[in-house]
């Protein structure tokens, strides 16, 4: 804002913010690029590739991603330690039981520029399986932001007036 | 008046003959949750009262329609198909729970096609879209456990026990993608410039 004083502008252009995103219900590679784009600051003005001003980026409900299709049964992470006979083939169900968070931690690695700042936005980034935030996260927390999918209604959740409003289509007989 | 109305009980007498099901069975047996409601607040065809009239030695038993409520007109009447009658040929998804919920069983499978009266492209496209929200968990009746499992999904096409992993996807030019949605939804109304994205 040009009525800040310039201290305060300073501050408001380069401070590193904490932003909160919950991941229920949505496709863990919409999330992926959302937090991939706020860690490396692409979301800023002043974005240059060398100077660091990602934020931090707090993801909840991890265990809760909603794949699209069958990817659950058929994706396949697959990685090798480089000793004979380590070559590991999990599906996405696998992985996901096994750890919760790997999923999105691999998706957002996999977004984010191959080079040495690389690891540092990964440290960055926080995940946590449930909605159960520590308290020095939640104090640092600023903004949330928008969750890339809209979460359609079941049908428990229509009120019986909304039921009724709908017209019936066709009649038996 | 009567007489309408028994030739209206004789059109409805014969086309219960052609059909296998009665009427009054259907409906009996179609009674879940969501089918109660509308019986109670929008009737299906038009109760009618039994009633018997004795004018000495003959009697008249016919059935009164009993006087309906309001109900919505399709805007296109005079077609064959529901979903042509309200306009709706590419306009629905997996996520339109309260249109799809009028075409399921109270055990959550699909009614036949003579008995909804839907043609052949558009009863398949509503198979598919009651699978995808079985799949989705947004009926009321979950079919498969991986809700317990809460590997949550949405637009799967085939069954998930019936689907193997992809352990070698293959080279750019041959690779095998994972399949998003049916291609039976293709033309369907989109609001954005991109097209339908079916293989992941």
């Amino acid at each position: 804002m040009s009525s800040f004083s310039r201290s305060a502008q300073q501050w408001a252009t380069f401070a590193r913010s904490w932003l909160l995103i919950d991941a229920r219900m949505q496709p863990p590679g919409k999330i992926a690029s959302v937090c991939s784009v706020r860690l490396q600051g692409k979301h800023k003005p002043i974005y240059h590739p060398l100077s660091d001003i990602g934020d931090h980026v707090v993801v909840m409900n991890t265990r809760h991603i909603a794949f699209s299709g069958n990817k659950w049964e058929q994706k396949v992470y697959s990685s090798h330690t480089g000793y004979p006979g380590s070559f590991k083939q999990l599906t996405a169900a696998q992985m996901h039981q096994k750890d919760p968070t790997a999923i999105i931690k691999l998706a957002v690695y996999g977004m984010l520029p191959k080079n040495l700042t690389r690891r540092t936005m990964m440290q960055r980034l926080q995940l946590f399986p449930d909605d159960l935030l520590p308290d020095d996260i939640l104090r640092n927390l600023t903004e949330e932001l928008p969750q890339p999918r809209e979460i359609p209604r079941k049908l428990s959740e229509y009120t019986q007036e909304e039921r009724d409003a709908f017209p019936m289509l066709w009649t038996p007989g | 008046m009567a007489a309408r109305c028994v030739l209206q009980s004789a059109g409805t007498a014969l086309r219960s003959v052609q059909s296998d099901l009665s009427s009054k069975g259907l409906l009996q047996r179609t009674l879940g949750l969501s089918q109660l409601t509308f019986l109670g607040s929008a009737p299906c065809r038009g109760l009618r009262q039994v009633v018997e009239k004795k004018d000495g030695k003959t009697t008249v038993i016919e059935g009164v329609i009993e006087p309906t409520s309001e109900r919505p007109q399709p805007p296109n009447p005079t077609a064959s198909c529901p979903i042509y009658r309200w306009n709706l040929q590419n306009k629905y998804n997996y996520t339109d729970v309260l249109l799809l919920s009028q075409f399921i069983r109270s055990d959550g499978g699909m009614l036949p096609r003579r008995i909804t009266g839907l043609c052949a492209q558009e009863h398949t496209k509503i198979a598919v879209c009651v699978q995808m929200a079985h799949r989705a968990g947004e009926l009321d009746h979950p079919r498969n456990k991986y809700c317990l499992l809460r590997c949550y999904r949405y637009l799967t096409r085939y069954s998930v026990n019936s689907v193997k992993p992809i352990y070698k996807t293959g080279l750019k030019w041959c690779k095998k993608r994972m399949t998003v949605g049916h291609p039976a939804l293709k033309n369907n109304i989109r609001y954005s410039p991109k097209p339908l994205y079916i293989k992941h």
